[in-house]
């Protein structure tokens, strides 16, 4: 660089830096109405992407005055930024919330009261009554439920037949899942029977799974309740997995993608995990369109639910709200449409068919999507058939309070079961307890 | 010069049994993880995870970086992160070359208050303020900007960096007054001393205030994960760490050889202003 | 930055009266604030307010809408109460340690090594700085994948030779010393490329004159090589602490703290409770100050002894 250059680049900075943050200018024309939704599909998904852009321009054109911008944020929630993002203005009009964040989320006030518009929603009262209630507080509505379901097995139907078990009768105990393991794992090296989480707080999360479906509780009358016998089969068997029978692999997985990965790659048998799980692993994960099946959770006693919901910034106007709700009416609610077209999901290639989604219960847009979602199903709906027997029997449990704080005091004992042979269980459940019962004493 | 003792048959022979044993442990430690990061690129899914490892790919695939870079959306990440690094380039010259010559040549009252509070915040490194210091850039006292999502939350506060205006002050307080006072008494105005007098002397420690404010934004991880979330917006370091959950083990390397070659260019064409920066910084302190 | 007005020198210097001395000094002193005016700006609202902020915070509860409320020392209290709080000050001080270790004496070692080569300096300096051009996120990465129990480099060079594989990151016993390897093998360079550059600032007639004197290569080592660059060295030192007791980017991508909190810092607990634990900033930020305070102690103490030293 020329010396006599530098000035120029130094005025340039300067002029940079005073037409600095000018005012946020807005495109939209008198009269119309401008609205940001989040969660449109990643790049790497370049089938959904586009399904998601022509949904947008479908609702541009009957929805004449009303812009729609959509934001990619990967994740589509990201706690991590969602409080700064709504101080700062730059909250989407539509944003997804996920069911362990509602409760904060309405007590902090960060999502608009739609009691009186729900009417816009047309297919709002086929919503199961319990999925609605948990975004209802004081008898008002703050957001629209989209996606309901809850924790099951998720397995590899091939890899049973491998190790000569039979795909059509999965495990129902935990001792028939480490038994299962134990053989998948036989099948040689780099095989793991069950793939389980240890920290990076997806541990603790998938304690809670375990230890539901075995009857236990994370917390009771605002204290710790999982130091209890269901808690301790828990990380005994798991425990046992690793130590005993080598079952359930030497790597700790971090991060829910972890296991996601390990288990597309083809050689672990079994995770808990909800049915979208098998829509993850075959969209996002490049996993085996046919080999995965879901029973119901082993053990059966509880569930952990999961879900989405769909709320608005609590900033919008009259007019935003408005295109908002319509928006998710569309996009998300409507039995052939957005999400629910399932005959363009096949045709994309989409893993339609897992019963990923209950929310409509057995109302009849909830009957009128599964039907849709049966006609159009790519995977043999059969290998789900299990999971949805058993759901209907499955006590649905939600998260504890102070989700993510409890959880990472649990990746404590997960991480130890499973990195440590001589980990002292009682110990590390005792241990838990104490700091989980600091933790909910906060209030 | 060395003070190895070469004379003698036996320390020579000792020398080059070092020398000998630097290459090949330096080459191991330092390339070799390299060499199979790119080689760990060309294998295929399959062959990366075989036991033992093969030491050459079988049947290099040079398509992996094509499908690294759309995966990854490499050329967008390279591009937002040439953008924030020229930028903060820019403005963190223009304004801390002010500053520095400012409190150098003008010495204004309370300058040396000034730069004691600018080298200060050196000691705090900018993780322990973290917080607060998203907390600031997602609402700007006094004036409310927001600017999460803008480049200019990399731009501010990179130009506040007391260590380029510690170079910079100590360059310009080793040019003689005289000069400046010569021109001072021809009526030159300080911005043109500045620009024709100071600037072009200042080369050799511009370039190392250039080349540190570029390789610091290229290299910055948590700052641009706080505040550039969109993943529009991101930084390739950060577009890294969120798509290497859900590509393969070939796919990750493939994205951290294409996310290296910028930084090996830089370094290869700087090499001399990036090390004579490290040894102007620290040995006087 | 109004004084960079483009006027020209031509119409300027005739009107120039000779200004009082007040004048002139009031004069030069708003030119200089013109100059000094953006990087006042710039760091006064992202240097120095940050940090007047975190002290605010750290007594405070905010959800970023609302005013923040005053709640005294109850973040102090939630993160001492905390139980990874002890062994996140614990990990981050052993962190630092073994950094150290590996940070500070093995540089200066390679560096005096180097010093005593006269064949292929040039690529011995590139490669030992190589790692240090990377992205953090790609040397963490790379490692991550060496790390493997299974197909990860390490683990096959180990069977290679015949050891037993080792679990790295998924042991209490291993895990922090293998964030150590990796922050250790991208931060290396820099500390030999200063030390090389302090070792060929000693006079060469030192050591031949302790040549003279029959002094061997430990002996001169002792009394010229640390002696000469002891300054340097301090520096470094204190710089390294201030370094590395902010790690955070190694626990974050490769452990997320486990297993068994066995790799949770302080920089990384303080993320949790402001970015994963549902926003709280408040408790964030008492850590903050905390390390804050440890750090400005670190540098004092610097200030010291490099004062003592130079006396």
């Amino acid at each position: 660089m020329k010396p006599r250059n530098l000035p120029i680049l130094l005025t340039a900075g300067l002029v940079l830096s005073l037409s600095a943050c000018g005012g946020t200018s807005s495109d939209a024309k008198a009269g119309d109405v401008a609205i940001t939704v989040a969660c449109q599909p990643a790049k790497t998904a370049a089938k959904q992407r586009k399904a998601w852009d022509d949904d947008i321009a479908a609702f541009e054109k009957t929805h004449p005055g009303v812009k729609v911008n959509s934001t990619d944020q990967q994740p589509c929630f990201d706690p991590k930024t969602f409080a700064a993002k709504l101080a700062g203005g730059q909250m989407e009009t539509v944003f997804m919330v996920p069911v362990t964040n509602y409760a904060d989320v309405i007590a902090k006030k960060q999502a608009k009261d739609i009691t009186g518009e729900t009417g816009l929603v047309k297919n709002f009262g086929d919503i199961k009554q319990d999925v609605r209630d948990m975004v209802t507080k004081d008898g008002k509505v703050y957001g629209v439920p989209n996606v309901s379901y809850s924790v099951g097995l998720v397995y590899n139907r091939k890899l049973f037949t491998q190790a000569g078990l039979d795909p059509d009768s999965p495990p129902r105990t935990w001792d028939e899942v480490r038994a299962a393991a134990k053989k998948i794992a036989g099948l040689g090296p780099g095989y793991v029977g069950y793939g389980e989480y240890g920290g990076g707080n997806v541990g603790g999360w998938h304690f809670a799974q375990a230890l539901f479906s075995r009857g236990g509780e994370m917390t009771a009358d605002g204290k710790a309740a999982f130091n209890s016998p269901e808690g301790k089969a828990v990380l005994q068997t798991l425990h046992d997995m690793r130590w005993q029978d080598n079952s359930v692999g030497s790597k700790v997985l971090i991060g829910w993608e972890a296991l996601m990965q390990q288990m597309a790659a083809g050689r672990t048998g079994m995770m808990l995990g909800a049915p979208d799980v098998v829509t993850d692993l075959v969209q996002k994960f490049q996993g085996s369109v046919d080999a995965y099946g879901i029973a119901g959770v082993p053990g059966g006693k509880a569930s952990l639910t999961g879900g989405e919901a769909y709320m608005i910034n609590p900033k919008a106007d009259a007019a935003q709200t408005r295109a908002a709700l319509q928006w998710i009416d569309f996009q998300f609610n409507t039995p052939g449409k957005g999400r629910h077209d399932y005959a363009r999901g096949k045709a994309n290639g989409e893993a339609v068919g897992v019963p990923n989604n209950d929310y409509m219960g057995d109302s009849p847009t909830g009957r009128a999507l599964a039907k849709a979602r049966e006609e159009n199903a790519v995977l043999p709906t059969k290998n789900y058939r299990f999971y949805v027997e058993a759901a209907s029997g499955v006590e649905a449990k939600l998260e504890p309070p102070k989700a993510q704080e409890l959880y990472a005091v649990l990746d404590v004992p997960m991480s130890a079961v499973l990195t440590r042979k001589n980990a002292d269980i009682d110990k590390l459940l005792a241990d838990a307890e104490a700091k989980a019962n600091s933790i909910l004493a906060k209030g | 010069m060395s003070p190895l003792e070469l004379k003698s048959r036996w320390g020579r022979k000792i020398y080059w049994a070092l020398l000998a044993a630097v290459l090949i442990v330096f080459t191991l430690v330092f390339v070799f993880p390299l060499y199979w990061m790119i080689t760990g690129a060309m294998k295929t899914g399959e062959e990366i995870a075989r036991m033992p490892p093969s030491l050459f790919p079988k049947t290099p695939d040079f398509s992996v970086f094509a499908d690294a870079w759309q995966l990854f959306d490499m050329g967008l990440l390279l591009r937002n992160t040439l953008y924030y690094a020229l930028g903060a380039w820019l403005f963190a010259l223009a304004v801390d070359v002010t500053a520095a010559y400012a409190l150098s040549k003008l010495r204004p009252m309370f300058g040396s208050v000034i730069l004691g509070a600018m080298l200060a915040t050196l000691m705090i490194p900018p993780i322990v303020v973290m917080i607060p210091a998203y907390i600031t850039v997602t609402d700007v006292p006094l004036l409310g900007w927001q600017l999460l999502n803008s480049p200019w939350a990399i731009w501010f506060p990179v130009a506040a960096n007391g260590f380029n205006i510690f170079l910079l002050k100590r360059f310009f307080d080793s040019i003689p007054n005289e000069i400046l006072e010569a021109a001072e008494i021809d009526g030159v105005p300080p911005w043109r001393v500045l620009v024709s007098i100071i600037l072009p002397i200042s080369r050799p420690i511009l370039g190392v205030v250039s080349i540190f404010t570029v390789v610091l934004v290229f290299k910055d991880f948590v700052w641009p994960l706080l505040v550039l979330p969109d993943s529009s917006k991101m930084t390739i370091s950060v577009g890294l760490s969120q798509t290497a959950g859900a590509v393969t083990q070939n796919q990750i390397m493939a994205g951290l050889v294409i996310a290296s070659v910028p930084m090996i260019i830089v370094f290869l064409f700087f090499q001399r202003s990036i090390m004579a920066g490290l040894t102007v910084g620290s040995l006087k302190g | 930055m109004g004084t960079l007005t483009m006027e020209p020198r031509r119409q300027a210097a005739p009107r120039r009266r000779p200004p009082s001395r007040r004048g002139r000094a009031l004069r030069s002193n708003l030119s200089a604030y013109g100059f000094l005016c953006a990087a006042l700006f710039c760091f006064a609202m992202f240097a120095w307010w940050p940090i007047v902020k975190e002290v605010l915070l750290s007594f405070q509860q905010t959800n970023l809408v609302d005013e923040p409320t005053w709640v005294g020392l109850d973040n102090f209290r939630t993160v001492v109460e905390d139980p990874a709080f002890g062994q996140a000050w614990r990990n981050t001080l052993v962190f630092t340690l073994l950094a150290l270790v590996c940070g500070f004496v093995v540089p200066f070692a390679v560096a005096i090594v180097l010093n005593e080569l006269r064949h292929a300096r040039a690529y011995l300096r590139f490669v030992v700085y190589l790692p240090v051009m990377l992205p953090p996120i790609v040397s963490v990465l790379l490692f991550r994948w060496f790390y493997d129990p299974g197909p990860g480099l390490f683990n096959q060079v180990l069977d290679v030779v015949g050891l037993p594989a080792l679990a790295w990151l998924d042991s209490t016993d291993t895990a922090l010393i293998s964030l150590v390897i990796v922050s250790t093998w991208m931060n290396l360079g820099s500390g030999v490329l200063i030390y090389l550059a302090a070792l060929q600032n000693i006079p060469g007639d030192l050591y031949e004159a302790a040549e003279l004197d029959g002094a061997g290569i430990l002996k001169r080592i002792r009394h010229v090589t640390i002696p000469q660059t002891r300054l340097i060295l301090l520096l470094m030192l204190m710089l390294q602490i201030v370094a590395t007791m902010q790690v955070f980017i190694e626990p974050y991508m490769l452990t997320g703290g486990g297993p068994e909190n066995a790799t949770v810092t302080v920089a990384y607990l303080m993320y949790q409770y402001a970015f994963v634990y549902g926003g709280n900033y408040g408790a964030g930020s008492a850590l903050g100050l905390m390390l804050m305070i440890v750090l400005l102690t670190v540098a004092a103490v610097q200030l010291r002894l490099t004062r003592d030293e130079k006396r």
